[in-house]
């Protein structure tokens, strides 16, 4: 049994405190700006002042602050679409690998669609019709993530509905709703969770492909994924713009994997039965 | 006084050609290579092609009727020598230079003038201005081999200046007998031009490759032998391929201007190209009677609240310029630069102060709440960034600004129709650098405009016949003097309207790698090298 | 068998009617090409003018009816940007993403089944930590970002690499690495968890007991196990790999698909998107085929009704 991973919850609720209390932990104004003040290093580097202390970006806006509303925007968007997205594939997997016939068939046509239809390009057909915004942004990213879920879900159902305990019930009598929630569910949810946290990491990055193709967050509202989109050109010349949301995407992504990585040995039947 | 500065112009081309003919003894060696962030699409045919990819790949296969001034910007002499307004102002008289010839050793005449003109209006073409030929041009004579003449539908005092290369793409000549001949396919595939570079080969998504006509040419005899310009669609990596010496040459936006002279690479900012504005919607309809906007007090107020310095010198990383009026260049005609140019710095001034007054005159000292659209057009994503800073100096002065982006296609369709959406609001807009300002006031201001800022037919107050009487009158009058004050009228109509506000003007900016080209000039207002490329020296040779 | 495939071909094609049907509404929503053609001082007549001269006048209906009939025929229309038929577009850009695509997923293959059962077996020790850090960088860096950093690094810095665009094999050692990385972590994770639970499983047990070597117990019966949720995520990572080939396009100017697609969006070049939908829906579906064919295969429990 693992320990709790203690520095993954650490930085996930770093993340989460500063995403709440953004507004109190700084003074300045994550979109006003002050131009003359633009593009300043951190506060270690040659340049840089303790008022900034990572630096500002090309508004001359605090990058720190922009940072801690970021983390806000790319925490709800994550959340939003991993319930929706997730929730749904969930469902659908479940339903369709255990029933079967006909309705897995339909089923397992719609994902295909999904599939077919690369969902990148409805992000973008989205953000050019209803225009930017996080609402379109969710609404993209769930359908980026519905289909994935269900298929393998669905693939984890087929071989474990052959399974002893699943036929055990049936004989029982246990309703097919029963069946599927109360049997088939927690066999899943190591799946499931493997695929959240893998898909943490994907959202934000997803999130910061379509601000690089110029369909995520609308500017000036500050998001991860944008930042580093948006840095991207200054590499060599300003690369706390790009490096620092990066590196806190990366610390992020790690602690949700980590701490998903934890929960599932503390979910998996098959391991508490040992 | 119109016809003294023709007759200068074709001297000035005899000059140039002399000049290109001293330089025609050196040699062609090299391959230049361009990257740029869009290839349009990529059709060799003009006909088929947009204004500004035009510029950057068609024009060093084609020449255009009406050129450029090399160093001012705006109308100078291309195929045609010299042309002249028929006394009764009912056709133009076009005079070609002589000699000139196609890629396959066909000469160039009138016959190709008359053809490609009639080409360019048809139903074949979709040039944006072909419908707007159409409606203008009588009928094509040709005169002699090398005298065309077109006859108008009523007076067109600005119809050369549209098939000029400064802003259009309509003047470009095509080879009457080769597409005849040979039919359309073979030209789209195999184009055949007179400009100095000859078409090679064009792989789609990827490069179109020239190599250098051997002889001289009147636009100057191309220093390499090959052409090669690629599509390079992400910025960072057009920079790096600069850095590298894989191209010469990139089109960059001002974001990378940091990152260009951090690398010691040349920039070149080719000046008075576009112009970034922001413009009010629909402010003549009913329903906007009681919105601030409607003020003209608010909307001077709102523009005096923008530090336009700061957006140059910060947004635009110093390279871009105070605006003039509405569309105005310094190569303007019919304009008086030093007046407008004065009118500009004083009453484009940053005065937040004096912008409070004016929003508490107007019964407003808490500010209000509006909506801005913001845009940008492809090529330009800067202006998002002028955007989001105007949207800032609004807030200072306690305005509370709704800020919302459109992708340029989307945007597009807002302002179609009865423009619903925008009615009420600001948005961003721009303009391309243009010497002839009325053509673009027409769009904007017309009533039979697209953007009918002053007002709509059916719905067009006093306000607004007097500005389309006014421009009526610019658009018709053959006398330079009348037509110079009718244009000073109406750019004080719409200067004091404040509908429409200059933010700054923008310029082209391009990424040289010094070691792979030697110094050259722009021609100020033409973003695309098109018909620089030729004058480009080696770098081992002397500057142009 | 052989029914099964026929059935499943007659629902792609129901499939691909719904996804083409849905691109051509959803597509006519977003805008028109001509706005993005004409210049900003072009009026109302002009632009009437233009839509009639591209012949995108009359009712939606009207010319969804002409598209079906068209391309029932095998005609997806002419690309209203590079006047040419869309499918001579789309075929002429094909082989670029083609040619991209196999070394990045060789690369991840090679790098993610390796490093995942090793994980599996020596689980929460050091080479574990390691290769699940391995993962999650190659999942939180977003591939633009990643692409930019190696041109600035290996071309640029070093001089090594050219920065981009196609040519000889050196010009595929960056994109391959961008578009690979993101399918690395996933394969990886997903191997390493799906390898633990066959581990765990009765009939690896059994086969211990049975006296099979170590050995042949993890890279026969559980890798082969293992395998199977990678051969159904292949699927899900196919929307990815789009994603992937149109930022990576981008980012190496290579001239395919994916880059030809996002500019179809931008422009509304509805003939050429709607043509290069079909044909993407086309293709993967024809994976998805080939991807349950092959499932059956691993994993004897599956039978087709």
């Amino acid at each position: 049994m693992r320990h709790l991973p203690l520095a993954s919850f650490a930085i996930i609720g770093t993340m989460v405190f500063v995403a709440v209390f953004a507004p109190w932990l700084t003074p300045h104004s994550p979109i006003d700006q002050s131009l003359p003040d633009k593009l300043l290093p951190p506060f270690w580097e040659e340049g840089g002042s303790t008022e900034y202390l990572l630096g500002t970006d090309i508004f001359g806006r605090d990058l720190l602050t922009r940072l801690f509303y970021g983390a806000r925007v790319s925490l709800i968007v994550t959340a939003l679409a991993l319930t929706v997205g997730g929730g749904v594939g969930l469902v659908l997997g479940i339903v369709s690998g255990y029933v079967g016939g006909k309705l897995d068939a339909f089923l397992m046509r719609v994902v295909d669609a999904a599939f077919a239809f690369p969902t990148i390009l409805f992000a973008l057909l989205l953000a050019v019709t209803m225009g930017q915004g996080m609402d379109t942004l969710v609404i993209a990213l769930s359908l980026f993530l519905w289909a994935g879920f269900a298929r393998v879900i669905r693939g984890e159902v087929l071989a474990i509905k052959q399974r002893d305990f699943v036929a055990l019930a049936r004989v029982h009598g246990s309703s097919p709703a029963r069946i599927m929630f109360v049997h088939i569910l927690p066999n899943v949810l190591n799946t499931f969770m493997v695929l959240l946290t893998l898909n943490v990491g994907v959202i934000i990055v997803a999130e910061a492909s379509l601000s690089f193709l110029g369909a995520g967050v609308p500017p000036p509202t500050p998001s991860w994924g944008l930042m580093v989109a948006e840095g991207r050109g200054k590499i060599t010349s300003a690369w706390w713009l790009s490096l620092i949301p990066g590196i806190a995407i990366t610390l992020v992504v790690l602690s949700f994997n980590l701490f998903g990585d934890w929960l599932r040995d503390r979910l998996d039947p098959k391991l508490r039965q040992l | 006084m119109l016809r003294r500065s023709r007759l200068l112009g074709g001297v000035a081309a005899s000059v140039l050609a002399a000049f290109s003919v001293a330089h025609a003894a050196d040699h062609q060696e090299g391959t230049l290579v361009v990257a740029l962030e869009t290839l349009g699409g990529q059709t060799m045919d003009p006909i088929l092609e947009d204004r500004a990819p035009h510029a950057h790949y068609q024009a060093p296969i084609f020449d255009a009727l009406i050129g450029f001034n090399l160093e001012k910007g705006g109308l100078g002499p291309g195929v045609t020598e010299k042309w002249e307004l028929a006394e009764d102002g009912l056709s133009w008289f076009f005079h070609l230079q002589k000699g000139l010839k196609w890629h396959n050793g066909d000469p160039l005449t009138a016959h190709d003038v008359k053809f490609s003109l009639e080409r360019t209006m048809s139903e074949e073409s979709l040039s944006s201005r072909a419908a707007a030929l159409r409606r203008n041009v009588k009928s094509i004579e040709v005169v002699d081999d090398h005298t065309v003449r077109v006859y108008t539908k009523g007076v067109q005092v600005h119809f050369p200046a549209g098939l000029s290369r400064a802003v259009f793409q309509e003047g470009q000549l095509m080879p009457k007998n080769y597409i005849e001949s040979m039919g359309v396919e073979k030209f789209r595939s195999d184009p055949v031009g007179s400009g100095p570079w000859k078409f090679v080969e064009s792989v789609p998504g990827d490069y179109v490759e020239f190599e250098a006509v051997e002889g001289p040419h009147w636009r100057g005899t191309p220093n390499f032998k090959r052409l090669r310009i690629l599509l390079v669609p992400e910025e960072s990596t057009r920079v790096a391929m600069v850095r590298t010496g894989e191209a010469a040459i990139a089109s960059i936006s001002p974001e990378s201007i940091r990152e260009v002279e951090a690398a010691n690479l040349k920039l070149i900012s080719v000046p008075a190209t576009m112009q970034a504005i922001y413009q009010f919607w629909g402010m003549y309809k009913d329903s906007q009677k009681d919105s601030p906007l409607a003020d003209v007090r608010v909307r001077e107020a709102l523009s005096l609240a923008i530090d336009r310095q700061q957006i140059i010198d910060h947004v635009m990383y110093g390279q871009a310029r105070w605006p003039m009026p509405f569309a105005t260049f310094p190569y303007a005609v019919d304009t008086d630069i030093e007046k407008w140019q004065a009118w500009g710095r004083e009453a484009l001034r940053y005065d937040p102060e004096r912008a409070k007054e004016l929003l508490a005159e107007a019964g407003y000292p808490d500010g209000f709440d509006m909506k801005f659209a913001n845009t940008a057009l492809p090529g330009t994503p800067y202006m998002t960034q002028i955007g989001i800073a105007v949207a800032d100096f609004w807030q200072k002065i306690g305005v509370n600004v709704d800020i919302k982006h459109y992708e340029w296609g989307a945007f597009r369709l807002l302002y179609r129709g009865e423009q619903k959406s925008l009615t009420g609001a600001a948005s961003m807009f721009r303009t391309a650098g243009r010497p002839v300002a009325v053509a673009r006031y027409s769009g904007g201001f017309t009533s039979k405009g697209g953007h009918h800022l002053f007002g709509e037919e059916g719905n067009c107050n006093d306000f607004c016949q007097a500005y389309d009487k006014l421009h009526q009158e610019v658009v018709t009058a053959q006398d330079a003097e009348l037509r110079a004050q009718k244009t000073d009228e109406m750019l004080t109509m719409v200067a004091d309207s404040w509908i429409a506000v200059p933010i700054i003007e923008g310029m082209g900016y391009w990424a040289i790698n010094p070691e792979k080209v030697g110094a050259f000039k722009p021609i100020p207002g033409r973003h695309e090298f098109g018909d620089v490329f030729e004058r480009m020296p080696r770098p081992d040779q002397k500057p142009w | 068998m052989q029914r099964y495939i026929l059935q499943r071909l007659v629902q792609g094609m129901v499939l691909l009617v719904v996804v083409t049907s849905i691109v051509f509404f959803i597509g006519r929503m977003t805008g028109n090409p001509v706005d993005m053609m004409l210049p900003e001082d072009a009026t109302e007549e002009d632009r009437q003018d233009m839509i009639e001269r591209l012949e995108l006048d009359g009712s939606v209906m009207d010319q969804f009816g002409v598209f079906i009939v068209d391309a029932v025929q095998g005609d997806l229309g002419t690309s209203i940007r590079y006047r040419k038929p869309a499918t001579e577009i789309f075929f002429q850009r094909l082989p670029n993403t083609l040619a991209m695509i196999p070394p990045a997923m060789i690369l991840a293959i090679a790098m993610a089944v390796p490093l995942g059962v090793i994980s599996a077996l020596r689980r929460g020790g050091i080479i574990d930590r390691i290769s699940a850090t391995i993962a999650v960088l190659g999942i939180s860096t977003p591939n633009f970002w990643l692409g930019i950093v190696l041109i600035y690094l290996f071309s640029v810095t070093l001089g090594w690499l050219p920065s981009s665009r196609m040519g000889g094999p050196l010009n595929y050692i960056m994109p391959t690495i961008t578009l690979g990385t993101f399918l690395v972590a996933g394969f990886m994770r997903l191997i390493r968890s799906s390898m633990l639970e066959t581990l765990d499983s009765e009939f690896v047990k059994l086969a211990r007991i049975k006296g099979v070597s170590e050995t042949a117990v993890i890279w026969k019966h559980c890798l082969r196990n293992a395998l199977i949720p990678v051969l159904s995520l292949w699927g899900v990572f196919m929307g990815g790999l789009v994603t992937g080939a149109i930022v990576t396009e981008t980012v190496f100017a290579w001239p395919g698909i994916g880059r030809l697609t996002y500019e179809a969006v931008i422009f509304r070049d509805y003939p050429l998107l709607q043509a290069v939908i079909i044909m993407d829906a086309i293709f993967i579906l024809f994976i998805n085929l080939l991807v349950d064919i092959l499932y059956a295969y691993v994993d004897p429990r599956i039978r087709f009704e």
